[in-house]
């Protein structure tokens, strides 16, 4: 592996203007997680992701009403890949796979971005509640957080989306109620230690009101290690997602990985491979490209790093 | 003393922890509202449909209503399964017994190759049997298992026919009798070796599957902490007596590496109790994770209701053992809690 450049220089020369202190420490940190190939790798995979994701309706031409809707050409059922017209093939109802992929990252797209916002947003609010509080409040959150974490999650999401009634739309929702807890108990245990930190006290002694401290002082101090878990995040709820709707749980012939997997499977005894690998393929490399980013960001991010500076 | 109390902690804890569960389990049941439509028919009027609520106490406030399901479940009644067609306290043993017999297969999968490629790889660092272990590891943790489970079933089954599909071949389940409902066991008892390969022929793939993010968390583990080790004085000393460097490994790195290790092993169990509900689809594994997918999609709460709770029960135990055993091991986690 390559050296990575574990300590970040952090102090400024006298007469440095706070922006360009910021502007340089973003510039070192962002070299210092460049110099790790497979986080390279990773963002050119997400950049790619994201590409396609953003491009759907240049890429093909978006089915009507609904784009997100798989496109049924019922004279073309089980296509094998290759044809100049379904490159990757399409499924037993005639779906265009190719399709499906493109529009599922999409879906996954927007999948993974509204559940990561949410539950960062939950998990903060909570988080900072009972970090910043203590006390009687903090006690009772994170035993509300303990029970949330003694329900494996995929369990627990599938558990909602049942009594929720099968779509995507409540598998979004019911992998929002699972995910917040974590960002939670970051947050909380980032509060605790940021808030010992000398600065804070001077703060408060300067006469700053508790609210000022907490956005000026604690929050933007406490916030990196929930870049990093939102990041492995973005990756782990599409894979977690894609399995629910694997199982059933999203509405059938929706353009999304899992959906597409589950739909070619009972092709695949026939040797009609594709329509399941391909989308697959798909939710593997998507996890995979947050994977490799958070962990490189983790590396250069990690807090026990953080104290040594 | 340290310890005792920390144990202790974790103890107490515990109640709070079953309770809070059983309440969200029980509130999860009640999000679709009432669950009296299981029992309603169109022929009914509306004195019988009061009756049948007052019947399950469908008509009291929530609270109450918590109690009396929860009342139910300490004396054994689980309620019934629309799915399976009887209470759910009668299948369970069965589907139980058919997962667990996996799960201990995938855990055994995973702990033999997880610990040869964790040992291989750290004796080989940075060289290109480390780096491919490197990336197996990795992509562990970013494989949808439903998909690496269809591969698996495209160039094993399909394709080369090497691996059946299904919990046994039907002719070989019949010839002998099952008393654990574990088919290795049972095929052992009876002393039908025929019935024994046929049982582990038809664990093979979904063990296979199951394993795979296990194996990748204790290779990952278990080269990290022989690398470390291998720096180690001991082994210097072990290497200038003349050991070969084979006996080296095997009788000194190797065995103090697995002491770290030993503990995520505990910890890949979560691994194996969310990944069983693909598998069991995919495989057509009769167990407690098919039955839940089934119960998921017919809306059969009592199912849903009891997977869950029995999952997140098993999931704290097992946790609770984990951390113990941690601590036991780490001391440091005791004394700085």
């Amino acid at each position: 592996m390559v050296d990575i450049p574990r300590r970040i220089p952090m102090t400024a020369p006298l007469g440095e203007s706070a922006w360009r202190v910021r502007i340089r420490r973003w510039r070192d940190l962002l070299a210092a997680v460049l110099a790790n190939p497979t986080t390279v790798i990773g963002l050119i995979l997400i950049v790619g992701m994201l590409s396609v994701a953003l491009l759907a309706p240049v890429l093909t031409e978006p089915n009507t009403p609904d784009p997100y809707q798989m496109p049924r050409d019922w004279a073309a059922l089980n296509e094998p890949p290759g044809s100049s017209e379904y490159l990757l093939g399409t499924t037993n109802t005639g779906g265009d796979v190719l399709y499906g992929i493109i529009w599922g990252a999409r879906t996954s797209l927007r999948l993974s971005l509204i559940v990561v916002a949410a539950t960062v947003t939950v998990g903060t609010i909570i988080g900072s509640i009972a970090g910043y509080r203590g006390g009687r409040v903090d006690e009772i959150l994170m035993r509300v957080v303990d029970v949330f974490l003694s329900i494996p999650e995929l369990i627990f999401a599938l558990a909602i989306a049942a009594v929720l009634g099968p779509s995507f739309r409540n598998i979004i929702l019911a992998l929002a109620v699972v995910f917040w807890v974590k960002y939670a108990r970051i947050m909380r245990a980032q509060i605790i230690h940021v808030k010992s930190n000398d600065y804070v006290d001077a703060a408060r002694v300067s006469g700053d009101s508790g609210w000022r401290i907490y956005l000026r002082d604690i929050l933007p101090n406490a916030f990196t290690p929930l870049i990093v878990q939102a990041t492995l995040d973005m990756g782990h709820i599409v894979l977690v997602g894609a399995t629910l709707s694997f199982i059933g749980l999203a509405e059938a012939g929706l353009a999304e990985w899992g959906v597409l997997v589950s739909e070619g499977q009972a092709g695949i005894s026939a040797g009609r491979w594709w329509a399941s690998t391909f989308p697959g393929l798909m939710v593997f490399v998507w996890a995979l490209a947050f994977n490799l980013v958070g962990d490189g960001l983790r590396d250069v991010l990690d807090p026990r790093t953080e104290t040594a500076r | 003393m340290q310890i005792r109390d920390y144990i202790l902690r974790r103890l107490m804890i515990l109640p709070v922890l079953v309770i809070g569960t059983s309440i969200i389990v029980f509130s999860l049941t009640r999000v679709g509202g009432s669950p009296i439509g299981i029992y309603l028919s169109h022929e009914m009027n509306a004195a019988e449909v009061a009756a049948l609520e007052q019947r399950f106490h469908l008509d009291d406030p929530l609270p109450v209503q918590y109690l009396y399901w929860a009342g139910g479940v300490l004396r054994g009644d689980l309620g019934w399964s629309g799915v399976a067609a009887a209470p759910v306290t009668q299948v369970f043993p069965a589907k139980l017994a058919a997962s667990m017999e996996l799960a201990v297969a995938s855990a055994i999968v995973a702990v033999i190759l997880g610990v040869a490629l964790g040992t291989y790889a750290g004796a080989r660092r940075n060289r290109l049997p480390d780096h491919l272990t490197r990336i197996f590891s990795i992509s562990g943790a970013s494989m949808p298992l439903f998909w690496f489970a269809i591969l698996l079933l495209i160039v094993f089954w399909v394709n080369l026919g090497w691996f059946p599909i299904g919990r046994s071949t039907a002719e070989i389940f019949a010839r002998i009798p099952h008393p654990t409902g574990l088919y290795t066991v049972d095929a052992i008892l009876s002393g039908d070796l025929g019935a024994l390969v046929d049982a582990v022929w038809h664990l093979a793939l979904p063990a296979l599957t199951l394993g795979y993010g296990a194996t990748a968390i204790i290779a990952r583990m278990m080269r990290s902490s022989l690398v470390e080790e291998l720096q180690e004085e001991y082994v210097d000393a072990a290497r200038a007596k003349g050991l070969p460097e084979r006996l080296v490994l095997r009788r000194h790195a190797r065995r103090n590496a697995l002491i770290p290790t030993v503990t995520v092993i505990g910890l890949t169990f979560g691994f194996l109790l969310q990944g069983a509900v693909v598998a069991e689809i995919i495989f057509r594994w009769p167990g407690l994770g098919r039955w839940m997918a089934d119960a998921v999609l017919r809306g059969d709460q009592a199912t849903i209701m009891a997977y869950v709770m029995f999952t997140s029960l098993l999931f704290l135990f097992v946790n609770l053992v984990v951390d113990v055993v941690y601590a036991y091991l780490d001391r440091r986690v005791v004394l700085g809690a």
